[in-house]
């Protein structure tokens, strides 16, 4: 792996090179380039994980003509696919090296710090919504109690904008959770559930369901779950799947036809 | 367009358990009793669903107090989820 990114520098492939350098033991995002080859030597890799191409959008913005390699698992590619039809990263000025992810019977190993489950207390479980939990399982639960566990998590949010920052699919220069008309800024607690719900709106049709917003919520929100039950929908509505698909997403173009019909009423009597 | 961003709407709110209370309906200026059935209608669907759930399961914040730390706001939670599960008998008959 260090000689085939030594080499795409050497051969000026890319000019930098996104991936971690061992720092006290512990993997920091850091940017190789040709004139600072030794660095390599710090080289590491691991389960940790920082949203790369995050920093790659980043310097395309200072320097559009630089070409950026990046070590890339299966969700930062679905994130680079995501950016590229957003029309924020072009394709062909982004070299990715894949490092093995995602567990498969192919493979003997797979990096990822997703990869150990998650487990949740009692108390969580009973009146919460466990991360593990499949959307159906919470769908099959009535409608009251499905508010009552959502409000549950939601309201344990102190707001720190983390999922936000994390994401690497928020590429907004103005963004709605920051607008005083939609979640009011400044204000703690954040209103239930809209800021949620704008969040989770945004990100139909985006998220690549990489985790890292779970990761870092330090409220145990189950956030991958909301946004994964957010795609699910996009997909069943317009058969439009996030991540893969190199169309525009169907939220964000009008469309030639009109192939859904309004809902009826529903009877509550 | 709009059709497209409603149906994704009550998708969400139906996954967080406030569905019923997002409707679209297209009305022409010229239909005056469309208007108004489906206006009546509509508010007796809402009048059945009953006051919105969120302000009554949303704790009001308040800035101490040991109730909202740790396992001291237990009996509260347990409260909420008690009180919510009676909403099924008025909101699960869809």
């Amino acid at each position: 792996m260090i000689q085939q990114i030594k080499s795409w520098l050497e051969d000026a492939t890319v000019d930098i090179f996104i991936g971690y350098r061992d720092v006290d033991g512990h993997a920091v995002p850091h940017g190789y380039t040709a004139d600072r080859l030794e660095e390599l030597g710090n080289w590491t890799v691991g389960t940790h994980r920082y949203p790369l191409e995050t920093f790659a959008l980043h310097l395309a913005r200072i320097h559009p003509e630089a070409t950026i390699g990046l070590l890339g698992r299966d969700c930062n590619q679905r994130a680079l696919n995501v950016l590229s039809v957003w029309n924020q990263l072009h394709a062909d000025r982004i070299r990715v090296l894949s490092l093995s992810c995602c567990p498969s019977a192919l493979k003997t190993r797979a990096d990822c710090s997703y990869l150990v489950p998650r487990k949740s207390g009692s108390f969580k479980h009973q009146v919460g919504v466990d991360a593990e939990m499949e959307a159906a399982e919470l769908e099959a639960l009535p409608s009251g109690e499905r508010w009552a566990r959502w409000a549950y998590e939601f309201q344990k949010c102190i707001k720190c904008y983390g999922c936000r920052d994390i994401c690497p699919v928020c590429f907004c220069a103005e963004c709605s959770l920051e607008s005083d008309e939609l979640v009011g800024t400044g204000k703690l607690p954040p209103e239930v559930p809209i800021f949620h719900l704008v969040r989770a709106t945004h990100m139909a049709g985006r998220c690549v369901d990489c985790g890292l917003c779970e990761e870092a919520c330090p409220a145990d929100i189950p956030l991958r779950l909301l946004y994964r039950k957010v795609n699910a929908i996009v997909e069943d509505l317009f058969g439009y799947q996030t991540g893969s698909d190199t169309a525009q997403p169907p939220l964000s173009v009008l469309g030639d036809r009109v192939e859904l019909e309004p809902l009826p009423m529903e009877k509550t009597g | 367009m709009t059709v497209k961003r409603v149906r994704f709407i009550q998708e969400l709110l139906r996954f967080v358990g406030l569905e019923g209370r997002v409707h679209l309906e297209w009305i022409s200026s010229a239909e005056a009793g469309k208007f108004v059935q489906v206006v009546t209608e509509f508010t007796e669907t809402i009048r059945r669903l009953g006051p919105n759930p969120i302000q009554r399961t949303v704790r009001p914040f308040k800035a101490s107090g040991p109730r909202r730390l740790g396992t001291s706001s237990a009996p509260s939670e347990a409260e909420t989820d008690a009180e919510s599960s009676e909403e099924p008998a008025a909101a699960s008959h869809l």
